[in-house]
């Protein structure tokens, strides 16, 4: 996933600290997407997402003008939106239940998927929607401070010096959660493979 | 095959990008957010609107990187006292001027401050503000001249005897 051009996003909050609310709306416009994928990929359920979502916006469009540009916009509401996930995770507790967004038709064109399908029996034997369950759950058993870490590496495709940006952390760190992550993603996911339709 | 390698691990969770939300709702976000916020507004009481307006107005100052200037506004702060204190004391520089245009009449001015008993403060009116000329005498007035009501500073052996 690419990142944005901080000039252009130098200039938005510029204007939005000068009054200018709809320099603001574009921000929103434009990172609402990517967004959207961190903190659903964190909590597996599309209701929490799009509350959560606006509390950060909100909570952004509060702080924006304390905003001085030690680091980019996108560090920032990266930041905002991690650290507000995390903290309505720790309320949650374990009471959660899935509630997943569909996956669009544009996946049977994908070539990774393409080849895990080739490649991959359980894959190839289980539907998608027991391929996505299983893989949610997989996620979900993770602590918050790991998902956090696999969903922004693995999923939104950031480097791990963007990472430790975002978590105020060293880049070892990052590393070492993204290692121990993954060796429990492998035994979670280990059933599936055993048995890919439930 | 005994478990998923991390390559198939990491080509598993990126499958997790086609899950995406209901045609539309990226459209709407906007909409709703827009929404939520005059929500807010309306719910919040009057008190935390005005401290929000009053804080972005001390924001829009830049308060702060004033204050971390404080030795500047100390300074600035301390040269406006002292400018203001002396604009009180001093005479107009009009007074000043006149004086130094009528140089016969602030010299003898001076010489009658040089000998007067009468306190500093009576002193310097005499001294910057010329009450007479040189022809009058100390008890007599014109008919012309307005009545006068400062002391003078004049020997107390000038003054009339009284007569009962």
């Amino acid at each position: 996933m690419e990142k944005p051009k901080t000039d252009e996003d130098q200039q938005l909050v510029a204007r939005t600290q000068s009054g200018d609310a709809s320099a603001f709306d574009q921000l929103v416009v434009k990172y609402t997407p990517r967004l959207y994928g961190l903190v659903y990929n964190m909590t597996s359920n599309h209701e929490d997402t799009n509350d959560l979502l606006q509390d950060i916006f909100s909570k952004a469009y509060k702080a924006i003008r304390g905003f001085r540009g030690k680091s980019s916009f996108y560090t920032w509401i990266h930041s905002i939106a991690v650290n507000m996930t995390l903290n309505f995770l720790k309320k949650r507790g374990r009471r959660f239940h899935l509630s997943l967004d569909d996956v669009d038709a544009s996946i049977q064109n994908d070539k990774e998927f393409l080849e895990l399908t080739a490649t991959s029996s359980p894959v190839r034997e289980a539907d998608l929607s027991e391929l996505q369950r299983r893989l949610n759950e997989a996620m979900m058993k993770l602590s918050d401070e790991h998902r956090a870490v696999v969903t922004m590496f693995h999923i939104q495709g950031m480097p791990h010096a963007e990472i430790s940006k975002i978590l105020r952390v060293s880049e070892g760190t990052v590393r070492s959660r993204l290692f121990y992550a993954n060796r429990q993603l492998q035994n979670y996911l280990d059933e599936f493979r055993k048995n890919p339709v439930g | 095959m005994d478990e998923f390698n991390e390559n198939e691990i990491a080509k598993l969770l990126r499958l997790k990008r086609h899950e995406q939300p209901p045609p539309g709702y990226f459209e709407n976000f906007l909409h709703e957010f827009h929404r939520r916020q005059r929500d807010e507004l309306l719910c919040e009481p009057l008190w935390r609107i005005l401290l929000e307006r009053a804080q972005d107005f001390m924001l829009r100052l830049n308060v702060r990187s004033l204050t971390s200037y404080p030795a500047a506004i100390t300074a600035v702060l301390v040269c406006a006292a002292v400018i203001s204190l002396k604009i009180y004391q001093e005479p107009g520089t009009a007074n000043v001027a006149a004086l130094q245009s009528q140089p016969a009449l602030s010299t003898a001015v001076n010489a009658e401050g040089e000998w007067t008993l009468a306190s500093p403060v009576a002193t310097r009116i005499f001294r910057t503000q010329p009450l007479r000329n040189l022809n009058e005498s100390a008890h007599t007035h014109r008919a012309a001249t307005p009545p006068r009501y400062v002391l003078d500073s004049v020997p107390v052996s000038y003054e009339p005897t009284f007569r009962f």
